[in-house]
């Protein structure tokens, strides 16, 4: 890549988003030669607790933090990286979105993006992991608060599972590509502990029309759907950055209402393509292998999620 | 003429169909249990145990994917006193039942060619005594043993359907049903086929019917395992590279048009690779446009953009039915549209028309033996030594094929010069778990060693090999002279793996000079294009857009 490239030229943001890795999806996602990172790779932040595992350390811990802009206005960003660790919340990745979400509270007028890729929390540094979920999700909701807009872009090689997951729960938007999964217990887990006839982790159809993108957005869990494109999500991120509605007592209440609704229409449905079909989508089985932009049109024809929930 | 007066005048033999009249005896005792030739299910063990006696040669198909199931589960259920002290002999030992019925006495002895997953149990039950092990063979070996010493008294089969009369639709995995069938019928053996259904009219007849004697009707079709299914969304940058090494440093510079890919990722990515940097390379309709090789998914896309012109297949690949049967241009279907494949004629196809094998293995010694096995495992070996090894009965020349002879033997006088078969091995110098590609010996030894074996299970012999392809470089095996050529330019592609960090520098500086190995550069290949975007497909649901929607990947294989 030559410097060149960088500074001018619009960049090419056709290529795939779950290929990409975490500094590639932050370099096209933002304006050209925006991004400025905070605690970079040259800052060798490790993690302390990898080497006693005798596993390999990344200087940046899995997540690059910083800012830039997006479409001329100033933003916060942090991007996981998906094949380190799986994206995994250790002590220093966790530190760093902390640390990013509260100057985001602290200013109160700079919106943030979070590119979620991630298993959830590390095993090697786990009471850690733990700890940092919890600060972020206390975080992103003291941000939210402040009058932060918080919105999540989820479509990476780890999907959005543990942590992860309930991060994203606490923001104030979700855009989701079809690989992208969100979840709490992911699917092994779920099959260790409830049974293979409970859920079984090798059949991928059902992994992705439980947990995938797809599923998501027809639920209401994902405000939109985006192709697996850098440009889709970067429209994305736009489209709800000037969409997201203020966050106070009655967006929780509008929430609780939408979570209480969803569960009274759909908590008999065994399958997804149950709900699917409750949502008076004709031939609900064809969903999956729907290509990107005509499920978008069927999902906003279904449904368009409140944007005054959340 | 005399003498065959005379001979036949002393003969001592009583009878010259010994073989018929017991294998009538046997279809007498059965008779009770069929309607013609039909036999329900739940009296598959009765039938077993009224045509096979012990000590018999039984082959229970098991190929590499399709398996009779039905019929094993049945065989594992004998009454002893009846049947048992089986002699094996079959090329795929795949289901847990092939292996139970050692256990229990069923069988005693084993010939066979793969093993894949039942490999670390074959191994402890060998060398627990459980089996008596006659020999591990090439898929063709076991197949022309079939006709001279191994001939089964009784084969076992899967089919798709079969009508009354016992004509048999074997489907798109006819795989070895035809050479089992045919060594079985024609030596006085005794036909029982398992079938997914009873109908009026097969679709095509694989089998002709007076080959068969039983049908039995499955509750459940057979068993078929996705064996070469390579998802794009795995191969990474590494491969990637040693694709593209591949296909500028071999297949360009021979012209090879004609030949059999391995089921790896490596290979994966070079089908992949074929129609964004081959295209580039301006090699379409001069490289890879014949092929030996199951329906891979992974050549969707270059059969899509015009690259291949035909593919004969040893098996089928689940999911691939359809789009096979809206290509008959590129594939060999029957009246029915559905893919024919036939093992041992596929098998002979790579032997004898192909101009090369590229394929990854385990690990490579200094020598160039290669080996998938590993000291508690043995796989077997499938076709694998077929395909990789030169055919020593070929005449008939190629482009390829005189251009490897002249450079093993640049002096020879060209019209007397043998050609030679490109033999490739691709891999990474650091494998799975991080493994070195490249080792001292071969864990191979030690498992002969281990288990009193008189030749250890050496998948492609040194002297077959003629390049070694890594992410460090191209080793052609052709160019060097003698041993100490050979091992360095080994060496010289072993990247950081002890054997590579061993080798003599100066050395292996001149073999580069003349071209024994070339690295990425001296190819004018940058490593850091080889990135994940030059792949035609980069999952599953690519395959399946390329296909225009008529592959269908199994559920295992899915991320949406």
């Amino acid at each position: 890549m030559s410097a060149g490239q960088t500074a001018k030229a619009s960049p090419d943001r056709t290529g795939s988003w779950y290929e990409a890795s975490a500094r590639t999806r932050v370099r096209l996602l933002l304006d050209p030669g925006s991004f400025e990172e905070f605690i970079g790779p040259e800052q060798r932040e490790i993690s302390p607790h990898l080497k006693v595992f005798g596993l390999p350390e990344q200087f940046d811990d899995g997540i690059v933090v910083g800012r830039g802009l997006l479409d001329g206005a100033p933003v916060f960003v942090a991007a996981q990286e998906g094949r380190f660790m799986g994206g995994a919340f250790g002590e220093v990745h966790g530190a760093k979105l902390t640390g990013l979400l509260r100057a985001a509270r602290d200013l109160k007028s700079i919106s943030v993006l979070l590119l979620l890729d991630t298993g959830g929390v590390r095993l090697q540094e786990a009471n850690a992991g733990e700890l940092a979920i919890a600060e972020i999700m206390r975080a992103v909701i003291e941000a939210r608060t402040a009058g932060v807009k918080v919105v999540g872009l989820i479509g990476g090689r780890s999907g959005c599972y543990g942590g992860g997951g309930l991060i994203a729960g606490c923001c104030s938007a979700l855009a989701v590509s079809e690989q992208g999964r969100i979840a709490v217990s992911g699917p092994e887990v779920i099959e260790t502990n409830r049974g293979v006839e409970e859920f079984d982790s090798r059949d991928r159809a059902l992994v992705w029309r439980t947990m995938g993108g797809k599923h998501r957005r027809l639920l209401g869990g994902a405000e939109l759907f985006s192709d697996d494109t850098v440009q889709g999500f970067r429209d994305a991120a736009l489209d709800l950055l000037g969409s997201v509605a203020d966050f106070g007592l009655d967006t929780l209440k509008a929430e609780q209402a939408r979570l209480e609704d969803r569960l009274q229409r759909f908590g008999a449905c065994p399958d997804a393509i149950d709900i699917w079909t409750a949502e008076g989508i004709a031939d609900a089985a064809s969903v999956p292998a729907l290509p990107a932009d005509q499920f978008i049109a069927l999902a906003d024809q279904v449904r368009r999620t409140s944007r005054d929930a959340r | 003429m005399q003498t065959a007066i005379a001979g036949a005048a002393t003969s001592t033999r009583t009878s010259w169909r010994q073989g018929r009249d017991a294998r009538d005896a046997r279809l007498a005792a059965a008779v009770s249990l069929a309607k013609g030739k039909i036999v329900a299910a739940s009296d598959a063990t009765g039938l077993l145990e009224a045509v096979i006696r012990p000590g018999d040669r039984v082959c229970l198909e098991g190929d590499n994917q399709k398996q009779a199931d039905l019929l094993s589960s049945a065989l594992l259920a004998v009454d002893l006193a009846k049947v048992s002290g089986l002699h094996m002999v079959q090329s795929g030992v795949v289901l847990p039942e092939h292996l139970d019925l050692f256990e229990r006495g069923v069988a005693k002895r084993l010939d066979y060619a793969y093993s894949g997953p039942q490999s670390a149990r074959i191994a402890t039950m060998l060398f627990g005594g459980k089996i008596e092990l006659g020999a591990v063979h090439t898929y063709l070996e076991l197949f022309a043993r079939y006709f001279i010493d191994l001939t089964p008294n009784v084969a076992l089969i899967a089919a798709v359907s079969a009508d009354r009369e016992g004509n048999l639709y074997t489907g798109p995995n006819t795989e070895d049903t035809p050479t089992v069938v045919e060594a079985t019928a024609f030596k006085d053996g005794i036909v029982i086929a398992q079938v997914n259904e009873i109908i009026d009219r097969v679709p095509r007849v694989d089998i002709p019917g007076d080959r068969v004697h039983f049908v039995v009707q499955a509750d459940k079709p057979f068993f078929v395992e996705p064996l070469f299914t390579r998802d794009p969304a795995a191969i990474t940058e590494s491969q990637i590279l040693t694709a593209m090494l591949a296909i500028k440093g071999i297949y360009a510079p021979y012209g090879v048009k004609r030949l059999n890919h391995g089921i790896g990722f490596n290979t994966a990515a070079i089908e992949l690779l074929l129609p964004t940097y081959g295209e580039k390379l301006g090699l379409k309709g001069k490289v890879a446009s014949h092929f030996a090789l199951n329906p891979h998914p992974a050549l969707i896309p270059a059969i899509e953009s015009g690259w291949v012109e035909q593919i004969h297949s040893f098996g089928s690949e689940v999911g691939m039915d359809e789009y096979i049967r809206a290509r008959p241009d590129v594939y060999f279907t029957g009246p029915d549209g559905s893919l024919r494949s036939n093992r041992a004629f596929s098998q002979v196809a790579g032997l004898y028309a192909c101009d090369m094998f590229i394929g990854s293995t385990l690990q490579i010694d200094l020598q160039g033996n290669s080996s998938t096995v590993t000291t508690s495992r043995i796989a077997g070996f499938g076709g694998a030594p077929n395909m990789g090894s030169d055919a020593r009965g070929r005449r008939h020349p190629s482009e390829p094929w005189l251009q490897a002879g002249k450079e093993a033997d640049p002096d020879g006088l060209a019209p007397l010069r043998r050609g030679r078969k490109l033999v490739v091995q691709i891999g990474e110098t650091f494998g799975d778990k991080n493994a070195p590609l490249f080792v001292e010996q071969l864990d191979a030894l030690a498992l002969a060693e281990k288990l009193k074996l008189e030749l250890a299970p050496v998948m492609i012999y040194g002297d077959d090999v003629t390049h070694i392809v890594t992410e460090e470089g191209i080793a052609n095996l052709l160019l060097c002279r003698d041993a100490s050529e050979r091992e360095q330019a080994i060496r010289g592609v072993a990247g950081y793996t002890a054997v590579g960090r061993a080798r003599d520098a100066a050395m292996v500086g001149r073999l580069r000079e003349r071209g024994v190995i070339r690295r990425p550069e001296d190819l004018g290949i940058d490593p850091f294009d080889a990135d994940r975007s030059m792949l035609a497909a980069r999952s599953i649901k690519d395959l399946v857009h390329w296909s225009g929607g008529l592959y269908a990947p199994p559920s295992k294989f899915r991320n949406w």
